[in-house]
Order: structure tokens, then sequence, then C-alpha cells
């Protein structure tokens, strides 16, 4: 098996060879591995494809995350963004702020400028050893992005109908550029949706808002490529809902208990984590990294549904050999 | 606490026609404010519930604002507070600053992705007792570092004191970077402000 089949034949529920290690490694950790800087590749997506390629030759994970900066303005429909510095790019000026600016909310045309062709020339270089996971925002997180957070958490007690409407109005963004992620060669869709992490928001805020449009989106998407939900921080309180929205896979933040996880969805969907970004993967050495990740596969690789992972984005500052060892002792510790 | 803005205005309006003490409507509204930052640690609010809870502070308090500057001699203090540049969260921050205004103190507010020399000027021409800066991403470090630097260059270092908080946040990280307090909630915020301006 190789890494991308390894990593298919656990979203079809069949048992791999091995666990496969897939970690969050995107566009805060790989820009370094080519000597760039985050803000040169958060602009230029083919510097985030060459980035995410070299990462994937030094580590040989088993698939690679095509996000941030590959996708369309980088995935938020119209918000003014600023890159400055070699930060994070900030949604400086958001899109709407009542009903009357929902028609302002474009649904995107992700191959116009070649705003895929990041995603493709990736999928070129690594894409039959590797699994390609295309990265696309939830209509809830959409939603949060074009209304601004505070806004539409207010919402929530202000406006409800509002917030439904708003949210309703971003599905089109979703699966377009989920569609289109799979046509420039993704093999599995991971549809975003941090905000509805129960360390924001309630489980039964969650359930109303954000349940809706996460089975609605997976439902059109799973007929492309199988779909992972990913909600970091803590949502134990909600994975039993997160697997019933039709997801093959959910990825499970490292505040959650992957033993409970795992009781909590019943065994019935994959999990994929939950590795601490920060505290093991940034902070840690390489022996941290192996007691976490035997500590992981006892709680979740019996029964073949588990991908060993990060449980969010590998920071910049986390040490090569942290990630080399990430690897490594995922294929010592994740044999069948 | 339970966050009708409507209804804290309405009873703003009739509190105003109360002869009560400006520091017993604070001390009201901040006790108000600590409880919601208690049950949000012990999971039973989460955000919209926080945000609603500080509009409705602030709904209550837009409608008193006049009231408790006739009846109250001295504020509790001068903040400036502010999201450092290259990071635009605000909720948290928007939430402290409801809490210090029903706190007693005179806040001002100058929004997210604020620079460090507008950080620098606004302590100077307000005279701020505390700069309040808030940091929610990983990759604000150097934002911080570059406040102090801007405080020490106007010679206004040593004339207030700055508190550091947000999720990327640590009691390590504000000593690297050499601010004065940590504090990583609202009640600590509170406990912090209130300690460095002398209190109990």
């Amino acid at each position: 098996m190789n890494s991308r089949e390894r990593f298919l034949a656990v979203l079809a529920g069949e048992t791999p060879d091995m666990v496969p290690v897939v970690p969050v490694l995107d566009g805060y950790f790989a820009p370094k591995l080519i000597g760039r800087r985050n803000d040169d590749c958060w602009a230029d997506g083919n510097c985030l494809a060459e980035a995410l390629a070299a990462a994937q030759r030094q580590f040989d994970h088993d698939g690679v995350v095509a996000e941030m900066g590959l996708g369309p303005d980088p995935d938020v429909l119209g918000c003014r963004v600023e890159i400055e510095g070699n930060q994070v790019p900030l949604v400086v000026e958001t899109l709407v702020e009542d009903a009357g600016d929902l028609a302002k909310i474009p649904i995107p045309d992700p191959w116009r400028d070649g705003k895929m062709e990041p995603v493709r020339r990736l999928a070129e270089q690594v894409g039959r050893e590797a699994a390609i996971l295309g990265s696309v925002r939830s209509p809830f997180e959409y939603a949060a992005t074009v209304r601004g957070l505070a806004g539409f958490f207010a919402d929530f007690y202000r406006d409800p109908e509002f917030a439904h409407q708003l949210i309703a109005a971003c599905l089109p963004a979703t699966l377009a550029v989920g569609k289109a992620l799979v046509r420039a060669g993704a093999d599995a869709i991971v549809i975003k949706d941090s905000f509805a992490s129960t360390s924001m928001i309630s489980p039964a805020h969650y359930r109303e808002f954000a349940y809706p449009a996460e089975a609605e989106a997976i439902a059109a998407l799973k007929e492309t490529a199988p779909v992972i939900l990913h909600i970091c921080r803590n949502s134990l309180p909600i994975l039993p809902e997160m697997a019933r929205t039709g997801a093959a896979a959910l990825e499970i933040d490292s505040p959650v208990d992957l033993e409970q996880a795992r009781q909590a969805v019943d065994g019935k969907v994959v999990l994929k984590g939950n590795i601490d970004a920060v505290a093991v993967m940034e902070k840690g050495s390489p022996a941290d990294v192996e007691r976490a990740v035997k500590v992981a596969m006892a709680a979740a690789k019996a029964g073949g549904r588990f991908i060993l992972s990060t449980g969010d984005s590998i920071p910049a500052g986390a040490p090569l050999e942290n990630v080399a060892a990430l690897v490594e002792f995922g294929r010592a510790y994740g044999k069948y | 606490m339970e966050g009708d803005a409507d209804q804290a205005a309405r009873l703003g309006g009739e509190i105003t026609a109360a002869d009560l003490s400006a520091d017993s409507i604070l001390s009201t509204l901040s006790a108000a404010m600590e409880e919601v930052g208690a049950r949000y640690e012990t999971g039973e609010y989460f955000i919209p519930e926080m945000l609603r809870s500080a509009a409705a502070v602030e709904a209550a308090l837009q409608v008193l604002d006049p009231f408790l500057f006739e009846r109250r001699a001295d504020q509790a203090g001068v903040v400036v507070i502010g999201t450092v540049r290259g990071d635009v969260h605000n909720i948290g921050k928007n939430i402290i600053v409801s809490a210090l205004r029903a706190g007693g103190y005179k806040v001002y507010d100058l929004g997210v992705n604020v620079s460090a020399a507008k950080f620098a000027a606004k302590v100077g021409e307000v005279d701020a007792d505390l700069l309040l800066l808030s940091a929610f991403t990983t990759s604000t470090k150097q934002s911080l570092l570059d406040v102090i630097s801007a405080l020490e260059a106007a010679g206004l270092r040593d004339r207030v004191k700055v508190v550091s908080g947000g999720a990327a946040h640590s009691p390590e990280l504000a000593r690297e970077v050499g601010v004065d307090a940590f504090a990583g909630d609202v009640k600590s915020t509170l406990a912090v402000c209130r300690e460095l301006m002398g209190g109990s």
C-alpha cells in the first residue's frame, strides 16, 4: 500500500496495513522548508504548493493538506484581506451587515485567475504517492467570516432568522470550492468549522446553526469525494451529531480525549487526531512526540478507523525533528 | 446578566430616576460581568452568551453614563485597550471593555490591529493608568514587543502599567515581552487591574 491507498482505505472503511499519518502541516509550517516566509506563501499559492510538496518529500507523511493561499481570495469571499509582516492574512473588512447585504456574497469561481492552479500543481507533484486533502470553510465559518464573528454570534440571539439566512447564503461557496478542489486533484475534502467548536458556542447553538449546514454540505460533497469534518478545540459534547453529518472522518483536536471521542461516536466513524500542535509539536521534544503517539494509538488504533494527525495546524516554530518523529513513531506503533 | 439589552437599558433609565449611588450601580454591573465570566469558565455560558451580556451592560451604561459621572467623583482608573497589530480578534477584548466600564474605569478602546505608535500616543494623550493589550494569535509576540518599545521611546513606560491577555498567551510570554501582568479571563483581568491601581 502506498500512502494515498492507505489513507483512502481507511476512509472507505477498510483496515490498512498501518495507521496513516496525516498531520495538519500547512501554510504555517511548510514555507520554512523552502527558505520562504509565511507571508510569501500566503500571497502566492505556487510558493505554498512548492513548500507543501517539499514537506511531503522530506517527512513522507501520507497526506498533504491543501489550504490557505491555495484557495480563492484565500477563501474569504471578497472580504478585504491584508497580509502584513510574517503573519497570517487578516480579514480587515467584512461584507455583510444585514439581510440587504446577503446578495453581496459571491459564489466563487475557484478556477478564475488561476487560483486552483497551485492545487493542481501540488496534486501533480505528490498526488500519486500521497493523498491530497482539499480544505474548505463550512457555510457556518464562511458566514462568520463575511459577517464578522462578534456580529454573527450576536445574531444568534438578536436575529436568529438572519443568521440562518446568512449561513444558507454561504452554502454555495462551500460547495463550489469543495468541488473545485476535487477537480484540481484532491482525494478528500476537509470542511473546516472552527467556530462551531463547543469552546466557542453551546451544543444547542451548534445543533441549531452549524450542524444543519454541515450535514447539507457533506451530503452534496460526498458524492464527489469523502469528507472530513474539522472542528478544533473542544468538540466532545457534539461528537455524536458530528458523526451523523455523513462525514467519513472527524478531525479531533487535542483538548478532546481520543478514548472518550471513540466512545462518543461508538466506533462508527474514522477519527483523525489529535497530537497537541503546540504543547507537543512546538514546545515538546521527539521523546514527547513518541509518548503522545503511543497514547493516541492505544486509544484509537484498534479496528482500523484511525488517522494519526496533529489536532490543529503545526505552528511555524515547531522543530523539524518533531515532525519527523511524528511520522517515524506513527509508522513504528501504527502497524496492523 | 441574562443579556437582555433592551431590558437593561430600561432598567438603567429607572435607576437614574431613583436615588442610587454610582458605586452601588457600578458594583452591581461589575458583579454581573464577573458572574458572566465565571459561568463561561464553568461551561455554562459560551461566547455568544458573554457577548449578549456585554451588550446589555453597554446598553445600561449608555443610559447611565451622565448620571454616573455626576454622582461619582473619581473613576477607578483610565484604561487604554486594543488588539495588537497583526490580530483582528475583538470578542475577548470587547467583553473586557464592558467589564471594565461596569467596574467604573474610563476606557479608551482603540479597536483591532492597532499599531504600537497608536497605543503609545493614546496613553500619552489621556494619561492612562493602564494599557491592556489583547493578542489572540501566536504570531503577535513581536507586536507586543513593539508596543513596549514605543512606550519606552515616548518616555511613558514607567507611567503606565501594561497588561496582556488573549487565547494564545501565557504568563511566560507576558514575562518574556516585558509587560507588568498577564490576565487570562474576565475575572483575573478585573483583579489584576484593581491590584495595579493599588486596590485590594
